[in-house]
């Protein structure tokens, strides 16, 4: 749990910079921000049961 | 060549009265401050604040500051100290105070904390690069 809760804090605080740097509107800056945490999350879980099932 | 094109960047400069290397170097040396001056508050406060906190975080999780003169791990020191050093002052501070500076294996998470640290240093490049384009003109 600690694992995952600390990737999510890395992936959150990117996301913020990237957001805050990657768009011009502030709606553009909140749905890249989210999609760039989502991505984070989503491909780190996906790494993560990947590395499981391989013996 | 080389002056005409420093004199556009000064010319287009959004802020009137700052060079865009100042606001660069600034920007390197402080996380937001860059931004600061160049009166974009929202994204001073949230992306640098980003930048301070990650590299707090990761200093309490147990992760240290590579030295150059630390060639304990070879060639990749050189490459993790460059990174470490866009923090800019927060790490020479740091080190000057011997925060950070000591290897703590024996926390759980202390390579967790090395990452922190080294990926404050990067964001704190590409936001520099940022202020830079922006007091250049070529940014809004």
């Amino acid at each position: 749990m600690r694992h995952f809760l600390l990737m999510t804090i890395f992936a959150c605080f990117v996301a913020i910079v990237f957001g805050a740097i990657g768009r011009e509107t502030t709606h553009g800056r909140l749905l890249y921000g989210l999609k760039i945490f989502s991505e984070f999350v989503g491909v780190g879980l996906l790494i993560g049961w990947i590395l499981y099932l391989i013996p | 060549m080389g002056s005409s094109m420093a004199a556009k960047i000064e010319y287009q400069t959004s802020s009137g009265t700052h060079s865009p290397w100042l606001i660069g170097i600034l920007a390197l040396l402080i996380p937001g401050g860059g931004h600061l001056l160049l009166k974009r508050f929202s994204r001073a406060v949230a992306a640098g604040g980003a930048i301070w906190i990650t590299f707090i975080v990761g200093i309490m999780l147990g992760g240290h500051l590579y030295g150059s003169s630390n060639t304990a791990t070879g060639f990749l020191t050189y490459v993790f100290s460059f990174c470490n050093m866009g923090s800019g002052l927060l790490y020479f501070i740091s080190r000057v105070m011997s925060v950070g500076t000591e290897e703590r294996a024996y926390l759980v998470t202390s390579e967790y904390g090395n990452i922190f640290i080294i990926v404050a240093g990067l964001l704190n490049y590409i936001f520099a690069l940022d202020a830079f384009d922006i007091a250049a003109g070529r940014k809004q």
